[in-house]
């Protein structure tokens, strides 16, 4: 019946989304593929880094921050999906950074909690109960003060995603496609448009190995055009990412996910080079 | 002790399983590097609005050129109903496509015959294909008593104590499932008896959704194991089968004609009564999800799980696989068994005739039962069975009420393929939520 793959998919590609969280924020990538049983918790601890020392411009022109400058940024977040019913998924996620931006006359640190995100998932539909449709709203809501961690502005997400899997020349493969729109509110709050694709393959019959590819991006506009090499403040930008991930699975209760990825191209955004271990626990199976 | 797979594989019989997508060609060769045929048809599950297409191809590898004809024969009940002829001159290691567009048919099935004569070959390559199969009804009414029919024996069955037996058997437990053997008392107080196998697991409160494997004919239920997690699975031995077998312990043949003459104490009254003490039984147990029941079996077993649905809607699922026993007033002349068995029981009968017997088996017609078969249910059938012809299974598929879905396997007997076990893994664990 099939159950160890198709949990085991669903798992890896949350995992995959997780670990792709982008420095400054809260973008969940491939969590919203799948509808989850209810009563299921998972849970997903991971680390990130990102590191920029130089940028596109608004003309997409790449050059070096001004006086050696150099961007950095630690995070950890947590993020949570409980299965409500059948069609429901409760989802949260809760960022928290240390950003620092360094250059030969200053240095710059900020740290703590950055948007909050709750959201609900709702399963639309599927094609033969192999691909699967579902539309995610998200509430952002921030828990700081300090403008180098976000926008300070509350935000509201509509999220479509499309998943599945299958076999391809003897290996069992899984995507993900996703796009949501968010808006921050507020008189220059950005509207962004944030995107991801994933493409893995399981690399042995027992599901233990995974890898998997991504090509995932924001793209924000706002009145606000300024540009800082601090990534978390920038409302006008756009950026393409693609990044490799391998994950382990040690237990059906546990497993790891290690991720790298550069940016491919942007404007008014650093060029970043991000890594991340995440950690799935599914304390109630 | 057998896998589900394996199971299911058992509970289908009759035929060799041939593992197989639903758009393989029909391909006939004499030897590996000889002269073959291809038929594709025009559609992938040969099933038309009118005019049938098929495309006959011939491969001739050898040295020899080939003449000869192609040519196509359509019947109905033995009827000619079609005909149509190409000629062919095949070049020496050389392939040739030959379009064929049938005659206009009206709703039905149809057996179709291609032959290939030519120079160093001659073959045949029977097929059935449908027109139009959703318009297809049986022109054979349900009886207007056969509700208060089984509302009677339900009455009866509910007259009897369960006294509900469950034998833990530690030494067939695998390492991920302990294994019961269940019992009860059923209709006419009959003990019957099954498996049941559940997953280990350390949360004690844990509750399971059930999958109820229902016997094919005459077949002996096991145990059913297997990886999954989150299943309790459930065979059912009905009486007169595998360890059921008590008062009923007839030779394989008389089974399914044992006590026919007697519309109230046929065999099979009883055979589906036990299936619903069986739904009793799910609902006597703490630990197994009362509303994630999932009836499932093939032949037979198909049967039973439409009339267990039909009847007892606190099944939430229904998976019938070449169901016997439908649209039975149509079934003399399209199937050899179970009609020519019934027939020699009738001539041992002093003043039975084939008309008594039909009447009372309208109340146990598939068809009938489909009628009010309202929970989700998937259904497989193959062009090519010679015990649930596909007319017949439509006949049956088409008035069933809820939501449905129809696999049609046009290149296989009495049996489906591992694309309907697959689709109905995925469908039952999608109604459960067991993402």
């Amino acid at each position: 019946m099939n159950l160890p793959k198709t949990t085991h998919l669903k798992y890896l590609l949350i995992a995959i989304g997780l670990v792709m969280l982008m420095p400054n924020s809260s973008y969940a990538g491939g969590a919203g593929g799948f509808p989850v049983r209810p009563k299921r918790l998972l849970l997903s601890p991971s680390f990130s880094y990102f590191y920029a020392n130089k940028g596109w411009d608004s003309l997409r022109h790449k050059t070096p921050f001004a006086d050696n400058g150099r961007f950095q940024s630690l995070g950890f977040s947590l993020y949570a999906e409980y299965g409500l019913s059948r069609k429901l998924t409760l989802v949260a996620l809760l960022p928290y950074v240390r950003n620092t931006y360094e250059d030969n006359t200053a240095k710059t640190v900020s740290s703590g909690f950055t948007d909050l995100e709750v959201g609900l998932r709702y399963y639309l539909a599927n094609i033969n109960y192999i691909y699967y449709f579902t539309i995610q709203g998200t509430f952002v809501q921030p828990l700081y003060t300090d403008l180098s961690l976000g926008y300070k502005q509350q935000g509201a997400e509509v999220k479509l995603a499309f998943a599945g899997s299958g076999k391809v020349l003897g290996k069992n493969y899984y995507f993900t496609v996703e796009n949501g729109v968010r808006q921050y509110f507020g008189s220059q709050g950005p509207l962004q448009d944030r995107y991801n694709g994933t493409f893995g393959l399981t690399l042995d019959r027992k599901f233990k190995h995974q890898i998997s590819a991504s090509i995932s991006g924001f793209y924000s506009t706002s009145s606000f055009t300024k540009f800082s090499p601090i990534q978390a403040t920038n409302k006008n930008f756009a950026f393409n990412q693609a990044s490799l991930t391998y994950g382990y699975t040690f237990s059906r209760r546990f497993s790891v996910f290690l991720s790298g990825g550069h940016f491919i191209n942007g404007r008014n955004t650093g060029d970043g080079t991000t890594a991340s271990a995440s950690f799935l626990f599914k304390p109630f199976r | 002790m057998v896998n589900r797979s394996n199971k299911i594989f058992l509970i289908l019989i009759c035929t060799v399983a041939v593992l197989s997508l639903q758009y393989h060609p029909a391909i006939a060769q004499d030897d590996e590097d000889g002269i073959s045929t291809v038929l594709t048809p025009g559609n992938k599950n040969a099933i038309f609005d009118s005019n049938a297409k098929y495309t006959f191809e011939v491969k001739n590898p050898t040295d020899a050129a080939q003449t000869g004809t192609v040519s196509y024969l359509i019947t109905q009940h033995g009827k000619k109903l079609g005909s149509g002829k190409q000629n062919v001159q095949l070049g020496k290691k050389s392939s040739q496509k030959y379009d064929f567009d049938l005659p206009a048919m009206k709703s039905g099935f149809y057996k179709v015959d291609f032959m290939v004569n030519i120079s160093d070959y001659d073959d045949t390559t029977r097929r059935v294909f449908g027109v139009k199969p959703e318009e297809i009804r049986s022109k054979y009414a349900k009886p207007a008593d056969f509700d208060a029919f089984w509302q009677k024996a339900k009455d009866d069955l509910a007259k009897v104590k369960p006294n509900f037996k469950v034998t833990p058997m530690p030494k067939m437990n695998t390492d991920n499932r302990k294994v019961f053997l269940i019992e009860m008392q059923s209709l006419d107080n009959y003990t019957i008896r099954g498996w049941m196998t559940v997953p280990i697991s350390k949360d004690k409160n844990r509750k399971f959704s059930v999958l109820l494997g229902l016997p094919g004919y005459q077949v002996n239920l096991l145990p059913i194991t297997g990886l999954d997690e989150d299943l309790a699975i459930i065979t059912l031995n009905v009486r007169g089968q595998g360890n059921s077998r008590g008062p009923i312990d007839t030779r394989r043949d008389e089974f399914i004609f044992y006590r026919v003459e007697d519309r109230d104490n046929y065999v099979m009254r009883g055979v589906i009564m036990d299936c619903i003490r069986l739904v009793d039984f799910v609902y006597a147990q703490p630990y197994l999800k009362h509303d994630n029941i999932l009836a499932s079996g093939g032949s037979m077993g198909g049967y039973l799980a439409i009339a267990t649905a039909s009847l007892d809607k606190r099944v939430n699922l229904c998976s019938a696989q070449n169901p016997i026993l439908c649209d039975v007033n149509n079934l003399d002349g399209e199937v050899t068994w179970p009609i020519n068995d019934i027939k020699k029981y009738i001539k041992t009968q002093p003043g039975l005739t084939f008309d008594k017997v039909l009447s009372n088996l309208n109340y146990y017609d598939g068809k009938n039962f489909a009628s009010n078969l309202k929970c989700s249910t998937i259904m497989g059938i193959g062009l090519l069975d010679p015990y649930a012809p596909p007319y017949n299974e439509y006949g049956t598929y088409n008035v069933i009420p809820g939501k449905k879905r129809l696999l049609v396997f046009k290149d296989l007997g009495h049996e489906v393929s591992q694309v309907y076990k697959d689709l109905e893994g995925r469908w039952m664990r999608d109604a459960f939520a067991l993402f």
